[in-house]
């Protein structure tokens, strides 16, 4: 399961100059710089875009192909954690139940 | 410190502290996550204190699970913390005049809960003098709420067996994030369009799928976004 050593703190060291440079782009040059409303769409569309394709393919995928079905556990408790995600803004809701219909489904499965 | 840095200082500590009920199970989510995909103990709290991104944090976990090349993770942490570049430009302005050391160190602790806070508080050229101390208060309460509950998640983390599949958490809680981000209709015809081209594309080397995905996510959005300045949503 550990993932390669090298490839963890290199992951971390170049998520942390993303994380550090994107916040400081601005503010460390201390420009005056308005962004462009187009601009400012793509920023903000691009993170819901990205996280919505990484988890359509963890909940849908099952062993690399796409399974739309009641056996696939993954898909069961992300429905629910979406589910919960838009009725109670809760993230600890939307874990919790999530968690709970992918082991329910498991049991029922096996 | 002089008395009324204090007390910006404390001000902004205040009114961070409401946002202290979604930090606290976020960071036990994400230490719990981190470990469960396979970061040694050392390597979560590092991640915490280097990056301090918890969206970036989640989003990379379902990737690292899945063998992506350190590339694509990276260009998601980037994706995902595209809207600190907003952030950047909103506050460039009020932070001017400090001294460069400030200006790093208010760079790195920025948060989206404080950066709602301050951008509702001030106005550029308010003159205000201590507002970045109010700055300062409001992002250390997060800083210190998030490291906090990072660790317990990291430890508590290593004591839970594989069996419970608790990586799977992460993407849950990348669910619990997103919906707050689908704040029009252009920007959840865009997430579904990703979602749609994630799955098709899912067995394209070098998960090039998920970058494709982005990339047509973001232009169905501008598709049917409205044309002209959107009105603001009062929310960031």
């Amino acid at each position: 399961m550990a993932a390669e050593t090298w490839l963890v703190w290199a992951l971390i060291a170049g998520m942390a100059l993303v994380a550090f440079f994107t916040r400081a782009v601005f503010i460390l040059p201390g420009s005056h710089f308005r962004l462009p409303p187009t601009a400012e769409r793509v920023l903000r569309y691009a993170p819901a875009a990205a996280l919505m394709a990484i988890i359509v393919p963890d909940i849908a995928l099952a062993h690399g192909a796409f399974s739309v079905s009641i056996e696939n556990p993954r898909l069961v408790g992300g429905l629910v954690a979406f589910a919960l995600a838009v009725s109670t803004r809760s993230i600890l809701a939307t874990i919790a139940g999530g968690m709970l219909a992918l082991t329910l489904a498991r049991l029922f499965a096996a | 410190m002089q008395r009324e840095q204090i007390s910006a200082f404390r001000e902004g500590a205040l009114a961070s502290a409401s946002l202290l009920v979604g930090i606290v199970p976020w960071g036990i989510v994400a230490g719990v996550a981190m470990v469960s995909a396979g970061l040694t103990q050392a390597q979560a709290v590092a991640m915490s204190v280097l990056v301090f991104a918890g969206t970036a944090q989640l989003a990379v976990l379902p990737l690292l699970i899945a063998k992506a090349p350190l590339w694509v993770m990276l260009a998601t942490a980037l994706v995902v913390n595209l809207r600190y570049i907003i952030y950047s430009a909103v506050l460039a302005p009020h932070f001017e005049h400090l001294p460069r050391s400030w200006r790093v160190l208010l760079s790195y602790i920025t948060v989206d809960g404080v950066f709602a806070l301050f951008a509702g508080r001030f106005r550029p050229g308010d003159g205000d003098p201590q507002k970045h101390w109010y700055f300062l208060g409001g992002s250390l309460v997060m800083w210190c709420a998030w490291q906090l509950s990072s660790w317990i998640g990291i430890f508590a983390g290593a004591m839970i067996p594989a069996e419970w599949s608790l990586e799977f958490a992460s993407t849950l809680g990348l669910i619990a994030l997103l919906i707050p981000l689908l704040f029009d209709r252009a920007v959840v015809w865009g997430a579904l369009a990703a979602g749609g081209v994630a799955l098709i594309a899912a067995k394209l080397p070098l998960n090039l799928g998920l970058l494709a995905a982005i990339a047509v996510g973001v232009a169905v959005g501008l598709a049917v976004a409205p044309r002209g300045p959107r009105k603001e949503e009062g929310r960031t």
